[in-house]
């Protein structure tokens, strides 16, 4: 069923039941993906999907409920779901957005890169992965050797005549490899995410992800202590990912954030600086409204160590006092509204990666985090994760450790920011955000070795 | 849920280009979430998830497409865009066999379906819990409790003649709760789960679980960091079996198996765990969280014995790693969604009960950490490198349980960490949770008695 007619069966049905307001939320997917494994193709995906959700006002309170099957049975099982829920919540009430404000006029689609043919996609993974067996001897095979594309429209109605559209497209690679000496094993990848698949150099690609899984060939031990630390920027940015919730409003409201009642003052070292922004031209978030149809905007969160605001919500925002800042995101329309970030980093400094562990005397650097979804308390903030890297004296790498736990406080931790490298990197873990950080050298960490 | 001719139809247009094997996936899925935040109920939010997979297999290549548009035109062009991947021509050999409907025999009892039950019934559940954490302690300073629930219809038809529908109903019942004082705040957390409807949940005892998960919580907020170093730990029954889902499960797994992407790979019939050591995989077992009637690929539900004795005896199997590996399917291909195509993943996978007793092996140990909740891990399959989090934890000093500890993660490497198994007491339990991999997130239960490793990390914050 075409969504137009749809969306006027919906608003038609949904009077003559008694809501007073309706809003449609419509999220198109399509996506291409495939695997290579030795050659061959081992896994090759195709998809098409439409998700559509809805809320309603009936009786003064906000029902949702979604679904994937578009058609005239879907309109009675919405509303009639929408119906029962909202009368059991208890939330403060909801309102739907107006519309009534200024949308900045941006278009994240990559014509280009939707011309790009499956073959010239799959001709990129095969060079890849052949250049990674030639690279080097003690490489095994590769546990990913992956290309996935994705496209995502996204659409707002409401029955007052609201109507908003976006949509974006991104492609990314993973080539994970797996190396062997002796009887050593060890594994890292690539990973990048562009609109630009001519960014993707076959030889960059091998010599990195080889490169990286050498690197962690003949760990040693070293003694368990507290350490200075440099956390590498992909490492750091799985580590802000996991504590973003905490500068959500809607977590401050609920007793769940460890920055509540911190607006204005010091909550990191002043060479920290967080930024949200939702018009990154490869961000995977970047978008002009979020998902209650708020206009989205640049936003200073954290500025040289002061805490300045939430991310804030319709609801969140007014029982502050304050606007919106435009983070009404759910991370899908199976989900209700939530407090997310957009495209949210760490500003870059002036040192190189380099620069940064050439003045420690002694200490570790975290190439790669484990655990992130278990060893973390995202409440408190106390971390114990699984950690690979290097061990470094007088400012050089000395080489590999066994795999390490470090542990700390991710709040602690953002004091004891010294400084912030160049070098920013996303994180591909992206269920909280598109998030992003340069390396960070941190004062000290327990670092315990395996 | 789609009729015969049409399946039918799409299993040949999937087969045109030279495919030997297509099959046809059908899921209509109802769910329901309720979420208690707040001593209020913030989110109710009920929703249908439906599409259609289709998937083409030609020697060691495979294809996969997805779509809900489930109409004619939809469902074949799918197949045809799926087909064009597969470069060749079609002869006598890529043919779908005619499709007979097989009758699933339900191994797990459903009373009341989620959406039978009024929403108010489940809602007093919800609230007699959150009272219960909240009164167990002042420092309890908010409890979150949440009922989600589904009912699942799928259809698996494939070339093979394979044609079947079935039902799953889950339902899982989770209390959050956080302890806080003026510095700090805690959590803890107990999240029971089954194959079954709504007549589990009201016949569960709310009251234990949701005092459990206050009790944690409270017990972490004064607890002292965990001392860093290598220890025996002992681990408790229950979700403590996450620790060899991921040290041993993955890698056993013929997604890293087949591509010799597991440290257990080739290793069939050779001792590759403690003597003391038998772990099995076992979808049958009735109404539990990772049960199953038929797997994902319209398989039977089986009982695998995985390791027995220490001796390595299989592996779970899909039916595209069955091809590069020459075997065939455990009935262990699973997937989340039709989003997803299948492949090897557990259901309750469980190290077989022993001879110890618990109160035994904590009498026997002079000096270790007692892991009495496990939290969530992973593993890196290729290497067998895993760790993973302890929610409740404890320190043992001669033979006695001592002060609770914070913060200790484990972490170490598969292959040896079953290898120095040392006791294994006679008390399995099953715990529910959700496991993560490339056929997405489905539910599966770990499973095993208290036992204890003569020898893990631990990292903690006291680094010494």
């Amino acid at each position: 069923m075409d969504i137009n007619l749809f969306k006027e069966q919906l608003f038609t049905e949904g009077a003559k039941l008694g809501f007073s307001d309706l809003e449609l939320y419509y999220e198109k997917q399509a996506g291409f993906g495939c695997q290579i494994f030795k050659g061959e193709i081992d896994d090759y995906v195709s998809a098409t999907t439409i998700g559509v959700s809805v809320r309603g006002l009936y009786d003064g309170k906000m029902g949702y409920a979604y679904t994937e099957k578009i058609d005239k049975d879907s309109v009675a099982f919405l509303l009639e779901n929408i119906k029962e829920n909202s009368l059991l919540i208890e939330d403060d009430p909801e309102e739907l957005f107006d519309g009534n404000a200024t949308y900045k006029d941006r278009d994240f689609y990559s014509t280009s890169l939707s011309n790009v043919t499956i073959d010239k996609k799959i001709q990129l993974l095969r060079d890849a992965e052949k250049k990674i067996y030639e690279y080097d001897p003690r490489v095994v095979q590769t546990d990913y050797a992956t290309i996935q594309d994705t496209m995502v429209e996204k659409a707002l109605f409401n029955n007052k005549g609201l109507s908003l559209q976006d949509r974006n497209n991104f492609l990314y690679v993973v080539f994970s490899v797996v190396v062997k000496e002796n009887d050593e094993i060890k594994s890292d990848f690539y990973f990048k995410l562009t609109k630009d698949i001519d960014s993707l150099n076959p030889e960059e690609i091998a010599k990195e992800a080889v490169e990286k899984s050498l690197s962690h060939l003949n760990g040693k031990t070293y003694p368990n202590k507290t350490y200075p630390v440099i956390l590498k920027g992909s490492a750091a940015a799985n580590l802000l990912a996991t504590f973003s919730p905490s500068f959500s409003a809607k977590s401050v409201h609920d007793n769940q954030s460890r920055l509540k009642g911190k607006v204005d003052t010091v909550i990191a070292s002043e060479v920290v600086t967080l930024i949200d922004n939702p018009f990154l031209e490869d961000g995977t978030r970047s978008g002009t409204f979020d998902s209650e149809g708020v206009p989205t905007k640049e936003l200073t969160v954290v500025q040289e160590g002061v805490l300045k605001t939430y991310f804030h919500n319709l609801k969140t925002a007014k029982k502050d006092g304050v606007e919106s800042t435009g983070h009404g995101h759910k991370p899908s329309y199976k989900d209700s509204i939530g407090v997310s970030p957009s495209n949210f980093y760490v500003k870059p400094g002036a040192n190189s990666y380099e620069e940064l562990f050439g003045t420690m005397e002694e200490g570790i650097i975290i190439t790669s985090l484990a655990g992130l979804h278990s060893g973390a308390n995202q409440i408190s903030g106390d971390f114990s994760l699984a950690a690979n890297g290097y061990f470094v004296k007088d400012g050089k790498i000395i080489g590999p450790t066994n795999l390490m736990t470090i542990a700390g406080n991710f709040f602690e931790l953002l004091k004891d920011i010294e400084m912030v490298g160049n070098d920013l990197e996303f994180s591909p873990m992206d269920y909280y955000g598109y998030i992003g950080s340069p390396s960070l050298k941190i004062k000290g960490l327990a670092v315990t070795v395996d | 849920m789609l009729n015969k001719a049409l399946i039918e139809d799409v299993l040949s247009a999937a087969l045109t280009t030279g495919g030997d094997f297509s099959e046809v996936y059908v899921e209509d899925r109802f769910t329901n979430l309720m979420k208690l935040q707040s001593s209020r109920l913030e989110d109710s939010l009920s929703g249908r998830n439906f599409g259609v997979g289709i998937r083409i297999f030609k020697g060691l290549n495979s294809v996969y497409a997805f779509t809900n548009d489930f109409s004619r035109d939809g469902l074949l062009q799918a197949a045809s865009a799926a087909a064009q991947a597969i470069q060749g021509t079609a002869s006598n050999k890529n043919i779908v066999l005619p499709l007979e409907k097989q009758t699933v025999k339900p191994l797990h009892p459903i009373q009341l379906l989620p959406n039978s039950v009024d929403k108010t019934r489940k809602l007093a559940i919800l609230r007699h819990a959150n009272q219960v954490a909240r009164n167990y302690h002042s420092s309890i300073s908010q409890a979150t409790i949440a009922l989600s629930e589904e009912e699942q219809h799928v259809l698996i038809a494939n070339s093979e003649g394979t044609y079947v529908e079935d039902t799953r109903v889950r339902s899982r019942f989770v209390v959050n709760a956080i302890a806080s004082n003026e510095h700090d705040m805690q959590t803890g957390f107990y999240g029971p789960g089954r194959l079954q409807g709504f007549e589990y949940i009201e016949g569960l005892d709310v009251d234990y679980y949701a005092e459990e998960a206050a009790r944690i919580a409270v017990t972490m907020l004064n607890a002292d960091a965990a001392p860093s170093g290598k220890f025996p730990v002992i681990i408790d029954n229950e979700f403590g079996g996450v620790i060899f889902h991921e040290a041993c499960g993955h890698g056993l797994e013929a997604a890293a198996v087949a591509k010799n992407n597991s440290v257990f790979a080739n290793k069939v019939g050779e001792k590759v765990a403690s003597d003391l050591v038998t772990y099995i995989d076992d979808g049958t077992i009735t109404n539990e969280w990772g049960s199953i009637n038929i797997d994902d690929e319209g398989e039977k539900a089986r009982k695998n014995v995985l390791i027995e004795n220490g001796i390595l005896k299989g592996y779970l199997i899909d039916k595209f790693n069955a091809r590069r590996m020459n075997e065939k399917s455990t009935g262990s291909g699973r997937r989340e969604s039709y989003k997803f195509a299948p492949t090897s993943r557990m259901t309750n996978t469980y190290i077989a009960p022993g001879q110890s007793t618990p109160e035994e092996i904590i009498a026997n140990t002079e000096y270790g950490i007692y892991a009495k909740y496990m939290g969530g891990g992973s593993v890196n399959p290729a290497t067998g490198d895993y760790n993973f989090a302890v929610n409740e934890a404890y320190l043992v000093k001669n033979g006695k349980v001592d002060k609770p500890l914070r913060g200790a993660t484990l972490i170490g490497n598969g292959a040896k960490t079953i290898q120095k198994v040392d006791m294994v007491a006679n008390n399995l339990g099953h715990g529910a949770g959700m496991c993560g991999a490339s056929s997405g997130s489905i539910p599966v239960n770990v499973g095993q008695p208290m036992l204890r490793v003569s020898e893990i990390t631990v990292g903690g914050r006291e680094a010494n």
